[in-house]
């Protein structure tokens, strides 16, 4: 695998962070989590619950930190498994114990990369600055993600994947015209960051191979999405067209390419959609042909790009009394044969239940623990022909419980004897 | 210092699906040379431009996407192939067939340059039912679950009135982009230490379909899917929008540092009785809660909210327009945007930069997008050798 015999110490929580280290495992690393009994990751006990089997769990709606007293478990959290494959090992260490603080830094003299996610300060008032790691490995790759990172004024903020994606213009541009933002119902930039914390881990990696020399790699949860306005941004300055004008955003209509019909159109059943979106002459065409020539399509407004945009609400009536007779993937299946870009608009249970090229692609991989059964879950959405990612990271295993691999690590890593593991345990540097 | 992609070759024949992963490398520092037909890549072609004027070099959507690169005018796929021989990256959006068919299949490519990566970004992937489909961002946020769980909630009746809604910005293909990038810094971690490429084959769809947080997990657990519908806003004095979550979300340790403000702000009423200190009688008498705050709201815009906010230790934030991210202060002092000069327009254009900082190997920003064609000799000459 790609990245076979690199050694991450992973500090990550909850979304944003374990999103990198899990791309990384999936990749062949060894990503040795960090944990602790009494601060287990929030995800591993908040709802939803892997239920037990024949048994049916909450709902994630209910979900606070105050309410997960109740977990089952730590090893049952369902959001936890979603974040953590990519062969994880899970030791629970109490860096506030001097020989857990001992051990920490024995990891990072055999690690390659340390990564984390708490707030700004936090490996500091434990004794594992930056600073303290260099001196025990020079050469370590330390990668640090939090929502405004560790340099600026606002280093101190708060944020979850919603607050940066207010901030930096990705809910403002979800949503239709001249009403309030509907913006991203759940954290996009915890994925994104985490895609580009990855990408530091690999940076600093291959940086590292060509001339020895660690750093520590700063990354925010801001940056990473400013590009993701692509060009509305130089739209506004440039061309003194902001985006927080009169008819923007403009729902699923897209100004640029010119599109039409562009949109998601009713399909038989309850809330189900269609999109369907014609870019070119050729495409409109096709769709006419498959809608079987109606006599409203042959409309002379409709007759060019141009056209089917300026009437483009008279153009989506139209569609939309044809699509919402009929079953969205029929819509989908008819329309792509035919030549026309068209998609299901599907959810969670769909992708999993209905999507057939998900599942020839493998998109799921069936992973379990000692607390759980196999369950499908996803790693990274690609292939590679020479060092072929798996979900489960090298030994091919599922997202960890707590404090699993407490003896293999500190007996393989750090040569320790069953005895010594044991004395640490019962002074309480394990836990 | 150097840059860890210092000296690395990229080849890139993408349209706008895949223009983004380019830039990436860019920034990390790697050569990257667009090739384009004598007319310019597809992505020059789409708007807006420059004072609305359509022209190759004025296209807005290829700035954003293809900043630091260079740019090089190539008439047949012989020379495509050629230039592959002297590269040790190759980014298309080519499916198998049109691959092949253009002599840039890997099999071919694999021979002619063993330790060359080829990167393929492609809507659905090389194999597969779904292969064959067309897809823009708009069908692949739709396919992937993005838009099922973003838009209006719905109305009184209970009944979804608003469709579900895709994101501006494309972002069903730069996430696709973004794992191109990831999935080639492994093959090339790996590539250092055995020498050889290899083929990736990156399907949009697949990316689109895992970024959408915990739902599936939801759906594994309890059998529900997450329905569309805002996350809680404030409406500030001056009409902005602040994203407002639950306070107690965090923990109730939260509660206290925002009444202290409220109390401050003269606007906490009820909630100082200390029956709110309880986190079950705080929730069941949240509307109290969301009242005060609406209070708040209405004595402050909403730049002034945002800090009062997070001064409190809430996670607010203040919905912004993607320019108005350009004013701030945090962004601004750790230099995140950056001007590069146009000499030819004789202006300089703010982009936007690092995505993160890396003391000892600096993203790189030092190039602007560039003309069609404007380094076709430079390229020829300096690739001829290695």
């Amino acid at each position: 695998m790609a990245l076979e015999g690199l050694r991450i110490l992973d500090f990550t929580r909850l979304g944003f962070g374990a999103q990198a280290t899990l791309i990384c495992g999936c990749l062949g690393a060894e990503v040795i989590r960090v944990e602790s009994t009494r601060f287990p990751d929030a995800i591993r006990v908040m709802p939803p619950f892997v239920p037990e089997p024949g048994e049916r769990g909450e709902a994630f709606g209910a979900a606070t930190l105050a309410n997960a007293t109740g977990a089952p478990s730590p090893n049952r959290g369902g959001i936890f498994y979603k974040y953590n494959t990519g062969g994880k090992k899970s030791i629970t260490v109490d860096a506030r114990h001097p020989k857990g603080l001992a051990v920490l830094k024995d990891l990072v003299a055999h690690s390659d990369v340390v990564t984390e996610s708490f707030a700004a300060g936090t490996l500091d008032r434990w004794g594992l600055s930056y600073e303290v790691m260099r001196q025990i490995r020079p050469d370590i790759i330390y990668v640090s993600m939090c929502g405004f990172g560790h340099e600026g004024p606002d280093t101190n903020h708060v944020t979850m994947g919603p607050t940066a994606q207010a901030l930096t213009g990705l809910t403002f541009m979800v949503g239709l015209p001249d009403r309030p933002p509907a913006g991203w119902s759940f954290s996009y930039l915890d994925h994104v960051g985490g895609y580009l914390g990855a990408i530091a881990v690999l940076a600093g990696a291959i940086h590292r191979g060509r001339t020895g020399e660690g750093q520590h790699i700063d990354v925010s949860q801001l940056e990473p999405a400013t590009a993701l306005s692509g060009a509305l941004l130089l739209d506004a300055v440039l061309n003194n067209r902001p985006s927080r004008r009169p008819g923007f955003p403009t729902g699923n209509r897209r100004e640029h390419p010119p599109a039409g019909p562009s949109g998601a159109y009713r399909a038989l059943g309850d809330d189900k959609w269609v999109v369907v979106s014609c870019r070119t002459q050729d495409q409109w065409e096709a769709l006419v042909e498959a809608m079987g020539r109606p006599r409203w399509a042959a409309d002379p407004r409709f007759a060019t790009v141009a056209g089917r945009v300026q009437h483009a609400d008279n153009l989506d009536a139209h569609l939309q009394a044809w699509t919402s007779e009929r079953d969205r993937y029929d819509v989908m299946d008819m329309l792509q044969r035919a030549g026309v870009p068209a998609g299901a608009v599907q959810d969670a249970a769909d992708r999993l239940e209905r999507d057939p090229q998900l599942a020839a692609r493998g998109h799921y991989t069936m992973l379990g623990n000692t607390e759980v059964e196999p369950l499908p879950l996803e790693g990274v959405p690609f292939r590679m022909s020479a060092t072929p990612p798996h979900t489960g990271g090298v030994l091919h295993r599922g997202p960890p419980c707590l404090g699993e691999d407490n003896e293999a690590v500190l007996g393989e890593v750090l040569g320790m004897s069953a005895d010594d593991i044991a004395a640490l345990d019962a002074d309480g540097a394990l836990s | 210092m150097t840059a860890p992609l210092d000296s690395v070759r990229v080849l890139e024949l993408t349209d706008e699906s895949a223009d983004y992963c380019g830039r990436l490398l860019a920034g990390l520092g790697a050569d990257v040379v667009k090739v384009e037909p004598p007319d310019g890549a597809p992505s020059r072609h789409i708007g807006p431009f420059l004072d609305d004027e359509p022209g190759p070099d004025r296209s807005l959507c290829f700035w954003a996407d293809n900043v630091g690169k260079r740019s090089m005018v190539v008439h047949d796929d012989a020379e495509v192939v050629a230039l592959c021989g002297a590269a040790d990256l190759l980014v298309h959006t080519l499916r198998p067939a049109q691959a092949e068919a253009r002599g840039l299949g890997f099999a071919a490519l694999h021979e002619l340059a063993p330790s060359l990566v080829v990167c393929a970004v492609t809507p659905f992937g090389s194999d597969g039912p779904w292969a064959d489909y067309l897809a823009d961002d708009l069908v692949l946020m739709a396919l992937g679950g993005s838009m099922a769980a973003c838009g209006y909630g719905p109305g009184a009746d209970g009944v979804y009135d608003t469709p579900p809604l895709a994101s501006h910005g494309d972002q069903a293909w730069r996430t696709a982009s973004t794992y191109a990038a990831i999935a080639v810094l492994g093959a090339l971690a790996w590539r250092s230490q055995s020498g050889a490429g290899q083929l990736i084959d990156v399907s949009a769809h697949e990316c689109s379909a895992s970024m959408t947080e915990w739902h599936l997990m939801t759906y594994l657990c309890s059998g529900g899917v997450h329905r569309r519908g805002p996350h809680p806003t404030l409406t500030a004095s001056d009409g902005r929008q602040v994203a407002a979550l639950n306070p107690d979300f965090l923990g109730p340790h939260v509660f206290a540092g925002m009444l202290e403000m409220l109390e401050r702000e003269g606007v906490a009423g009820p909630l100082s009785d200390p029956a709110f200190a309880d986190p079950v009688h705080r929730a069941a008498n949240y509307r109290e809660v969301w009242r005060a705050l609406k209070r708040l709201a209405e004595k402050h815009d909403g730049e002034t909210l945002y800090e009062l906010g997070q001064g409190a230790g809430l996670p607010w934030g203040v919905i912004r327009s993607p320019e108005e991210v350009l004013e701030d202060r945090h962004l601004r002092a750790r230099d995140h945007f950056v001007e590069l000069e146009h000499p030819e327009l004789g202006r300089s254009v703010v982009y936007s930069g690092a995505p993160f900082l890396a003391h000892a190997s600096p993203w790189v920003m030092d190039r602007r997008p560039p003309l069609l064609g404007e380094h076709t000799a430079e390229v020829r000459a300096q690739w001829s050798q290695r």
